[in-house]
């Protein structure tokens, strides 16, 4: 294959870059605090030194074994670990919304964000001489952690708290760690502290204080009350969480549509008010509607799926309990950096407090917005719906051990009594038809980056679906009592790199396919080199050993199977999965690049496919009959496939000459073709349908602007061969009246020869590519001129079938 | 033994002596006494119906006059099985009217051959029953929803200037620029020249004409590659009248709406394939009578005059919509071009076909909100 692509910035220009951007400039980029970091964590007589290669998180792999600690350039912080949590806690409440963090709150579940969060370590660096590297923080973000992990990577005497987690979580609910009997742990991740990495950097298991806090909270699932069977009948009154989420809001939806259920929603807010606020605000933000329709089928409870009783007073929890009838779990944090502890509030504890609802006063179902995440292990060999999870001690990325967690967890309340399903999508792709995606998944950040790149890691399988789908097939389950208590793989149908390649093909956007590392360093090179702010998210989430883990797994792993998925579809009539092909992705890829992620071939880059067209003829001024010469030289080009099947346009380059407007040629400073346009419409009522509008806007030698207009027209007359060629015209000066009018015409001799054997095709494409993007073109255009000729002879062929006498018989009915 | 039956004799019609046309009642669940039936013949003579609903102990809000689309009735703006929209425009404080025009399957007018063109529709029967309404109402002031040919032929009043003052007018599915796809169009020129000379309408309901009739082989056609056994549902759904174009999602019907569709449309007449044919090549509204000088009020071609509409107009359109495709959006960007004065604007509504926009089961959370939105603004 071809080079599509430019060669990538080589990696002594990156560190140039980079060390540009070290140099001065106070943004806020990722790339420049990561830089501030890691200059902070340098000693200064190294100061020299380039710092860590291209590829690595700047101070995390190398400075994680805890050299760096003994040489900040900040006298190193030297109180107790209080005092160092209460400086950390204060230091972060700088960063957060509300203006203060307690020293045993997460840093994200206060209202951190990851940008925050790399902010604040640098600004720990800075102040307190305290260097913790970026996984740290992600893995758990309490500031008395954070304390204990570089007091113990100091002094490793400190490193083992009493307990772990446990005092810290304001449910209480937790046993302490070390009171549970912990199998021992396995000998592969009994590493020291911090962290189980092996000797290269890279993790190699779950930490074992992660897993213990893991095996802590299954336990808790023995404590739900026993509970029977739900009534198996269609749902009345539904809790949903996660309503403000991009899988919840198109839950919400399709529940309403098709159920005539109330829907009551938890989101979070002060109040009922700024809670339904935030909710018409999602919803309105993923294209859906927001209307007094839906709102009076929704009501709205303020409260946090992390607090113990969902943050509902006692009064509220008790009446749910009586009236709803089933419950639908969506809310999760989706974070692919952060650590077991940081998201186990919401994604474990939080699932477990449904299944405490579920369990108490009327039996209702409980169905669970699960993840094929937690298949999410190197190596796995099958994911079928009721084949074995990943063993969690192999999960690294937090995420994955809590997805896992809460479905181990609630497999345990099913022996409680309740009935609990599990529902595993896999990616979940923007909408079909709206186009609206998740700015913060891995896929949105992966298709921006192909086809920016025009690169693509060789993976396997991309177990995706569109949202809509997913959507759709889980509101079905929850409204079919016989559907419920199982577990469904809503995966779709997984795209095989052959599949993406193609299909990325067809729109004009020829990729290359790299292998995963090569293709991982080669990205983020490129963002490093011409960062985009808006795939920040995926600079960082390649950048985190543990993230890269997680998508490792994602990319090397077979595809998922979804057998009672299929057979529940065949059986309520739903829409079967399609493969999330380029048709279905072309809304979300269009809103994508509109909101500037991903990138689609512009007329500025170099064209896909070009021929030239000559025009000759004679133009006068209006109201006269003085002919002059007037002849085009043009260039017409394609930036790809996609602005023909779109806007039916094509982009013009080219120069005309003719003296009435100015002795020397003149340019053409922006040009459009287009095909049929408006679907041949006649301008006025009459028989001319327009075949090809040209709009070309000029500039003579002396800066003096015009603009061309001209348009081929079909007739019902015999003369087609001219009328393929023939280009009535209109030109005026810029925003002036028409001057000059005329025709001017391809000669016969030369348009075959131009715009059949003159076509010339992007060169970095194989001859194969070449020859299938020209046959693609002529045949669609082919196509569409013939369907604008048949025009006007289809009508005047009706007008002659009318003349036939309607002889119909009074017809008799029974 | 099975005996053999003889055929039973066609039972002759009654020539209607005394009795004028009367319409088959609505189908609905409001209270009888908000229902009120307004008596009402069009410009030409013939009789029509004309329903206004409204709220006991409210003061009376807009008016809106909502017309359906050919071979459907009033009815589909009542659907007692979901919530429809006369219930959503009541509970927003709107005062709806119905009018069954002339192509109404609650009038007899399709099937018995009482020929009329759209011509018709937009000279008489929409410009009437504006008229009518404004009679009752006073200056509160009035809009329009339509749907389909109700909505086309409503777009050729308007540009004739006929109904002016409006407050504002939705329109589902097709309006200045009518665009069907290439195969649907053949096939219904096709059909209709074939079929011409035999029949004069297609049926939707099975069960009136029975197995054995020259309607057969029009079902089995529409039978090829449907999924729902039900014959009027497979020659609407998968036929519409046997053009090949698909008139909803199936799976936005709920089951009771699927089983009453025989209800909600009737027999389609072939006599006004001509029309329909021309306005289509067109790809615009064009008049059909050229030289009958009653017509000269409409224009020749509705988009040349369209400068006359002077409300603003919101065009409606399913993105899956099977029979007219993307016309609304078509006409959005035409408008936006040769008439950039008018104040329109287009919504398409995500995973919505032609009908089901009225008749789905989720019409009133994904469609209605649009529609009310529009009118609150406009109120």
């Amino acid at each position: 294959m071809g080079e599509v692509n430019d060669a990538p910035a080589d990696a002594g220009a990156a560190r140039r870059t980079a060390e540009e951007i070290e140099g001065g400039g106070s943004g806020l980029g990722v790339a420049e605090l990561l830089a501030k970091v890691a200059a902070a964590s340098r000693p200064p007589a190294a100061g020299a030194d380039p710092g860590p290669p291209g590829g690595g998180l700047p101070g995390a792999a190398p400075d994680a074994g805890g050299g760096s600690p003994a040489a900040p350039s900040v006298p190193a912080f030297t109180g107790g670990p209080d005092e160092l949590a209460s400086a950390i806690a204060e230091a972060a409440g700088r960063h957060l919304p509300d203006g203060v963090l307690s020293p045993d709150a997460d840093f994200f579940d206060a209202g951190g964000t990851s940008v925050q969060a790399v902010e604040l370590i640098a600004a720990l660096g800075r102040e307190l001489g305290v260097d913790l590297p970026l996984d740290e923080v992600f893995a758990d973000a309490r500031p008395r952690s954070l304390a204990r992990r570089w007091l113990g990577a100091a002094d490793p005497e400190a490193a083992r708290p009493p307990t772990d987690g446990a005092a810290a979580d304001p449910g209480a609910a937790v046993p302490p760690a070390t009171a549970l009997p912990v199998p021992a742990p396995a000998p592969a991740v009994s590493a020291p502290a911090p962290a189980g990495r092996g000797a290269t950097g890279e993790p190699a298991g779950a930490r074992q204080e992660d897993l213990d806090q893991i095996l802590a909270d299954l336990s808790l699932a023995d404590r739900l009350p026993w509970t029977g069977p739900p009534e198996p009948l269609p749902p009345r009154c539904i809790l949903l969480t996660g309503a403000t989420g991009f899988l919840g809001s198109h839950l919400l939806l399709d529940l309403l549509r098709h159920s005539d259920a109330r829907v009551y929603c938890l989101v979070r807010g002060a109040d009922e008010e700024a809670a339904t606020a935030r909710l018409g605000e999602a919803l309105r933000g993923y294209a859906l509607p927001w209307s007094a329709e839906v709102r009076r089928r929704v009501t709205v409870l303020p409260g946090d799926i992390r607090e113990p009783r969902l943050g509902l007073d006692e009064e509220r929890w008790e009446a749910l309990a009586r009236e709803l009838d089933c419950i639908v779990g969506v809310a999760a944090a989706v974070d692919f950096l952060r650590g077991y502890p940081s998201l186990r509030r919401s994604n474990v504890l939080g699932a477990l407090t449904l299944a405490e609802l579920a369990a108490t006063g009327r039996p209702k179902p409980l169905h669970h917005i699960s993840s094929i995440a937690v298949f999410n292990e190197v190596g796995i060999t099958s994911m079928g719906e009721d084949d074995p999870l990943a063993r969690a001690d192999r999960l690294i990325a937090g995420y994955d051990q809590t997805k896992w967690a809460a479905e181990v967890a609630l497999r345990r309340a099913r022996d409680h009594g309740l009935v609990v399903t599990a529902l595993r999508p896999g990616g979940i792709g923007g909408h079909s038809r709206t186009g609206a995606y998740n700015p913060q998944d891995l896929s949105s950040g992966l298709i921006s980056a192909f086809g920016r790149f025009r690169t693509v890691p060789a993976f396997r399988y991309l177990n995706a679906a569109p949202v809509d789908w997913v959507s759709r097939v889980a509101a079905a389950i929850v409204c079919e009592p016989d559907a419920w208590g199982f577990d469904y793989n809503l995966t779709g149908v997984p795209n095989t790199l052959d599949d993406v390649v193609r299909d990325m093909a067809l729109g004009g956007m020829h990729v290359r396919v790299q292998d995963w590392d090569e293709w991982r360093a080669d990205t983020l090179e490129r963002l490093r080199a011409d960062p985009v702010p808006e795939l920040e998210f995926l600079t960082r989430v390649l950048q985190s050993p543990t993230a890269l883990k997680l998508c490792e797994a994602t990319l090397k792993g077979p595809a998922a199977v979804d057998e009672r998925t299929a057979a529940l579809v065949r059986a309520l009539g739903l829409p079967p999965a399609a493969r999330y092909d380029a048709r279905a992705q072309q809304r979300t890829f269009e809103r994508l690049s509109r909101d500037g992620l991903a990138r689609l071939p512009q007329r500025e880059d170099p064209p896909y496919l070009w021929f030239p067209e000559t025009l000759q003829g004679a133009v006068r001024p209006v109201g006269s009959a003085a002919d002059t010469p007037c002849s085009l030289a043009l260039t017409l080009s394609l930036a790809s496939m996609y602005q023909l099947v779109t806007e039916r346009r094509v982009d013009v380059a080219g120069e005309l000459l003719c003296t009435a407007l100015h002795p020397q040629p003149l340019a053409v400073e922006r040009g459009d073709v287009w095909v049929r346009p408006e679907e041949g419409i006649p301008e006025e009522h009459g028989m001319r349908h327009p075949l090809l509008r040209y709009r070309l806007l000029l500039r003579d030698a002396d800066g003096g602007r015009w603009w061309l207009e001209g348009r081929k027209y079909a007739r019902a007359r015999r003369d087609l061969w001219r009328q393929t060629r023939a280009l009535t015209v209109d030109i005026g000066r810029q925003d002036g009246p028409p001057l000059l009018s005329g025709e001017v015409v391809v000669p016969a001799d030369s348009y075959l020869r131009d715009q059949v054997d003159g076509i010339r095709v992007d060169p970095r494409l194989t001859d194969r590519e070449k020859r299938a993007a020209k046959l693609t073109w002529l045949a669609w255009f082919g196509a569409e001129v013939g369907r604008g000729l048949l025009g006007p002879f289809a009508r005047a062929a009706a007008d002659l079938l009318d003349l036939r006498r309607d002889q119909t018989p009074r017809e008799h009915h029974r | 033994m099975i005996r053999r039956t003889r055929r039973p004799a066609p039972r002759p019609a009654l020539r209607a002596v005394r009795t004028g046309t009367a319409l088959r009642p609505l189908r609905h669940r409001l209270s009888p006494s908000a229902v009120e039936d307004v008596p009402f013949r069009a410009g030409d003579g013939v009789r029509l119906g004309l329903t206004r609903i409204r709220t006991a102990g409210r003061p009376a809000g807009p008016a809106v006059l909502l017309l359906h689309g050919h071979t459907a009735s009033s009815d589909m703006f009542l659907l007692p099985e979901t919530r429809n929209l006369v219930d959503v425009l009541l509970d927003e404080g709107y005062e709806p009217w119905l009018l069954d025009w002339r192509g109404s399957c609650r009038l007899p007018y399709n099937e018995t051959g009482r020929r009329y063109t759209y011509d018709d529709v937009a000279l008489y029967d929409i410009p009437g029953a504006v008229a009518r309404v404004r009679q009752e109402i006073g200056d509160r002031p009035l809009f329009a929803v339509a749907h389909c040919i109700g909505s086309l032929a409503l777009s050729m009043s308007m540009a004739a200037g006929l109904v002016p003052g409006l407050a504002g007018v939705v329109s589902q599915g097709v309006f200045l620029t009518p665009r069907l796809a290439g195969r649907t169009s053949l096939r219904m020129t096709l059909a209709g020249e074939l079929l011409k000379s035999r029949i004069d309408h297609i049926p939707v309901d099975f069960r009136t004409v029975g197995f054995r009739s020259k309607y057969t082989p029009l079902f089995a056609l529409a039978s090829r590659r449907a999924e729902c056994p039900d014959p009027t549902c497979q020659i609407l759904h998968n036929s519409a009248w046997g053009t090949g174009a698909s008139l909803f999602v199936h799976e936005h019907l709920t089951r009771t709406t699927h089983d009453r569709l025989a209800e909600l449309l009737g027999p389609a007449p072939l006599w006004i394939l001509p029309h329909l044919r021309r306005i289509e090549l067109a790809r615009t509204v064009v008049r059909w009578n050229d030289g009958d000088l009653r017509y000269r009020a409409l224009p020749r071609n509705a988009l040349d005059a369209a400068g006359a509409i002077d409300a603003p107009v919101l065009l409606l359109s399913g993105s899956e919509n099977g029979l007219w495709l993307d016309s609304q959006e078509l006409c959005h960007r035409v408008l936006a071009r040769r008439q950039p004065r008018l104040d329109v604007a287009y919504t398409e509504i995500p995973g919505y076909g032609h009908l089901d926009t009225f008749l789905g089961r989720g019409a009133a959370l994904d469609v209605f909100g649009h529609i009310v939105e529009f009118l609150e603004k406009r109120r």
